[in-house]
């Protein structure tokens, strides 16, 4: 079955600890329109991914209390997404090559897509997904760009004027200041 | 250097400037020859030696237009008389013609509507194709939109465009984290992280386009001689149908063609950037226009506004060649649909050309660089001068009819019956007037000359009939402008900064309040100025009634003219018919077409959800807008920034957040993945038709 992710973190003596009946009860109906959004639209898809999604919530309820159910349902449901495209294109902590690969899946104009992440199909999916992703900027040519100088004329010249005056006319002992110029 | 047509060959082209320079300089000092003789009839008062002054500035202004459109008008003629075509051209380093290289369509964008802009790119692209030569050309949207909902609509545009593209990648697409230093920061951020990707760049604005013939043949002579860092195409205002855009395009079809030719004469190897439609050399570029700021404050210190004319000047100074293609078509732009829009434009501008004034004497600049800042300065300050100029005359004819004539005096038995300057002061007059409306006659003389021409005019009759009207029209709207652009540089030099907000580009009208709002001062000044001068000075009173009635009826001519209805029928009577508009260009035709294609619409706003909400709570929107973002590890300052928003967001609702405060949130990919989860966590979930919209995608996405 390729990259499919079917089964729930598991606790570490191995066992699955359920979350509340109440609280799936509440985020089983958000996650099926969440998954409807992502673009999920089998009824045997969105049980499976509704199940793999419970049973990760589950899990994740031995570890914390849940605040939010519904948050933390979603969350998981974008986490299963992660893991299975992380595991579907050998990406390997590339942030990067994560989110390009959800935006090219979650555009709908893969076919199959959902079938191959609930793990009810066998065909890799991975060269139709790198052929729908975009890189939006080429490869970085840099070229250097420095401000150029432009010497304004006639600036400053109220103070060149009145340092000349202060050099005539101010006593020699006038202080000045770090750049040697008269205050 | 080996070219035949389309560039100054021989030793006449040394002759070019002296020739227009004498001229203006001669008709300047014949011009207030006239004047100094009409008034310093008992000598000369400071009042009249301040309106000599205006005077001889105006009249170089003024002098300067003619003469540029009076050379540009034999140099058409001439041109009319052989072949031009641009086939001729011999390559000077046909080894470097032979290494591949690659051009960059850059667009620099800021809150434009992402449908016009992709449009009008992919016309462009599509006009390449058909060229049969697309290869070496790229796309590269560079998007300085802090608007958050434009920024998502420009990523799907992206997006789906680059789909149907298919590989390699041509089209790019990136949104700068700080929009620092405007469009010269953008262009420059483009060329620090990609330049050395390119030869050349091709700069457009976000309403211009060209066609694939052009975009070609611009590379071709750049190609043809490697000393030109720039080539500016001048543009032909397109595609609006309100009546005022109608005359300003046809103006800008039949008499900017010889203005641009005229200017191309003597502005040779040293000519302007107008900002977008042009090609640069991307090196050199890099190497002298990155853009210092200028010590002080605003409005004339800090960052320069009008990079164009600076970058131009720049490249002059190190020795690089600038020219203007006035014999180049296929550059189009459109423009300000009435004549506020018009107004609130000149207002951006005006600052960034009046700053220009710190650097016509700055060290090292061409001559002609300065004359370049100079008449960028004059732009917005001959209003202000013209006004006070007719201030001046007024005083000066109130104080003279208060003076009475003495018939005798001294020993004379005979009266003396007061000198009359009245043909000096007509004569006057007339020359001014004849300065400010032959062009308009010699651009009518060119349709006569080419009836080909003429036909893409709606015809001489109805050329010569359409002239007749924009001259009414440009005496009515002259003064009008004049009090905008007065106030502008008035404000300016109070230290009042502008903004820099988008510019309204699409068809729309003005309504009596705006039109009240915008002109009911100065329909008060007319009322108040005609009753004075009619009291005082009655025959002053009835030269001044041109300036008066463009005032006094300022709020009806700008509704009237912001008319699209008008502008229509005026159209059907072939009137203000311009070649673009008698036939078409494909690639606006192309333009056209890609408006008209269906695409999936944008997010509406509902009543408890804005656009903004949709956007980032759609799981394919959101997944591409985090694509599209720097993979950056946040900061705790920020995180807690960005939870202090969402918290915000939680207690007070979608409406408590600004539009920073929401591109803020959408700018990182954690707060962004916070937020996504958020509104799909909410009491309700999103209500907008998701399923709908990703049906839609899928139709539209190509089968790859």
């Amino acid at each position: 079955m390729g990259a499919r992710i079917d089964s729930a973190p598991a606790l570490p003596d191995g066992t699955a600890m359920p979350t509340k009946a109440s609280d799936w009860t509440r985020a089983a109906r958000r996650v099926f329109e969440y998954l409807t959004a992502l673009g999920v639209r089998e009824p045997q898809e969105i049980d499976r991914l509704s199940e793999q999604v419970r049973l990760r919530l589950e899990i994740r309820a031995t570890h914390a209390p849940l605040e939010d159910a519904v948050e933390a349902a979603i969350e998981e449901t974008h986490a299963l997404l992660d893991e299975w495209l992380t595991v579907e294109l050998g990406i390997d902590g590339d942030a990067n090559a994560l989110a390009t690969a959800r935006a090219a899946v979650l555009g709908g104009t893969i076919p199959g897509w959902s079938a191959r992440w609930a793990g009810l199909a066998g065909d890799a999916l991975a060269p139709t997904i790198r052929a729908f992703q975009r890189d939006a900027v080429p490869e970085f040519a840099p070229l250097t760009m420095q401000a150029s100088m432009i010497e304004l004329c006639c600036h400053r010249l109220r103070r060149r004027i009145a340092d000349a005056i202060c050099r005539l006319f101010c006593q020699p002992d006038l202080p000045t200041n770090p750049r040697g110029e008269r205050s | 250097m080996t070219t035949n047509n389309g560039r100054f060959s021989g030793w006449g082209r040394h002759f070019h400037r002296p020739i227009f320079f004498s001229l203006v300089t001669l008709t300047t000092l014949g011009a207030m020859s006239l004047l100094s003789a009409a008034i310093q009839d008992d000598g000369v008062t400071p009042l009249e030696l301040a309106l000599l002054i205006l005077y001889a500035i105006l009249m170089l202004w003024i002098t300067a237009s003619f003469w540029t459109a009076a050379l540009g008008f034999a140099r058409i003629l001439r041109r009319m008389g052989r072949r031009a075509p641009a086939g001729d051209i011999v390559q000077d380093h046909p080894e470097e013609a032979n290494e591949s290289f690659k051009t960059a369509l850059v667009m620099p964008v800021y809150n434009e509507d992402p449908q016009r802009v992709f449009a009008g790119l992919k016309a462009m692209v599509q006009s390449l194709a058909e060229t049969g030569h697309p290869e070496g050309f790229e796309i590269f949207v560079l998007s300085d939109t802090r608007d958050p909902e434009t920024w998502i609509q420009e990523e799907i545009q992206w997006r789906q465009w680059a789909l149907e593209l298919d590989q390699p990648a041509r089209l790019f697409y990136r949104n700068r984290v700080e929009n620092t230093a405007r469009k010269s920061g953008n262009l420059a951020d483009f060329c620090r992280q990609w330049g050395g990707r390119y030869r050349y760049m091709i700069v457009l604005d976000a309403d211009s386009i060209m066609t694939g013939e052009t975009l070609l043949e611009m590379v071709r002579r750049m190609e043809s001689d490697r000393r030109v860092a720039l080539i500016q195409v001048p543009p032909v205002p397109v595609n609006r149908s309100s009546l005022f855009a109608r005359m300003l395009q046809f103006a800008g079809s039949l008499y900017g063609n010889m203005f641009v030719a005229g200017l191309a004469y003597w502005q040779q190897d040293t000519a302007n950037f107008w900002g977008h439609n042009a090609i640069i050399r991307v090196r050199p570029f890099a190497e002298h226009c990155g853009l210092p700021q200028l010590p002080g404050h605003e409005p004339f210190g800090g960052e320069i506004l009008s990079h164009d004319f600076v970058e131009a000047a720049l490249l002059a100074r190190s020795g690089w060649k600038v020219r203007l293609a006035d014999d180049l078509g296929g550059s189009y732009e459109e423009i300000p649909p009435t004549l506020i829009d018009y107004a609130k434009r000149d207002r951006r501008w005006c600052q960034g050309n009046l700053q220009h004034s710190r650097l016509v004497l700055a060290r090292g600049f061409k001559s002609l660089s300065r004359i370049h800042f100079a008449m960028g300065v004059m732009s917005y300050l001959a209003s202000p001068l013209w006004l006070l100029f007719l201030i001046a005359t007024g005083i000066e004819a109130y104080f003279r009819s208060l003076k009475v004539p003495v018939y005798f005096f001294g020993d004379n038995v005979l009266p003396v019956w007061p000198e009359s300057y009245a043909v000096e002061m007509a004569t006057v007059l007339w020359v001014t007037l004849a300065l400010l409306f032959l062009p308009k006659l010699l651009s009518l003389i060119l349709l006569a000359v080419d009836p080909v021409q003429a036909r893409r005019f709606g015809g001489l009759p109805r050329a010569a009939l359409s002239v007749l009207i924009e001259s009414f029209f440009s005496v009515l709207l002259a003064p009008v402008l004049m009090l905008f652009q007065s106030k502008f540089v008035a404000a300016i030099l109070l230290r009042t900064s502008v903004g820099w907000p988008a510019q309204e580009r699409g068809d729309h009208q003005t309504g009596l309040a705006e039109a009240v709002g915008a002109h009911g001062v100065h329909t008060l000044i007319a009322v108040a100025t005609g009753v004075a001068t009619y009291t005082y000075v009655p025959a002053f009173f009835w030269w001044f009634t041109p300036v008066l009635a463009g005032l006094a009826l300022s709020i009806p001519v700008s509704m009237i003219t912001s008319r699209t209805s008008i502008g229509r029928l005026a159209r059907r009577a072939g009137l203000f018919l311009t070649p673009e508009e008698s036939e078409e260009p494909r690639v606006l035709s192309l333009l056209d077409e890609n408006l008209a294609a269906p695409q999936t619409p944008p997010f509406a706003a509902s009543s408890d959800r804005d656009v903004w909400s949709q956007s980032v709570a759609d799981p394919w929107t959101y997944a591409l807008h985090a694509a599209l973002l720097p993979d950056e590890m946040p900061s705790r300052r920020r995180r807690h920034a960005l939870e202090g928003l969402i918290f915000k967001l939680q207690d007070e609702g979608q409406g408590s957040l600004s539009q920073q405060e929401k591109r803020t949130l959408i700018s990182h990919r954690d707060g962004l993945y916070e937020l996504h989860t958020l509104l799909w966590a909410g009491k309700e979930p999103p209500v907008f038709d998701l399923v709908q919209r990703q049906e839609e995608r899928m139709a539209e996405a190509p089968t790859s």
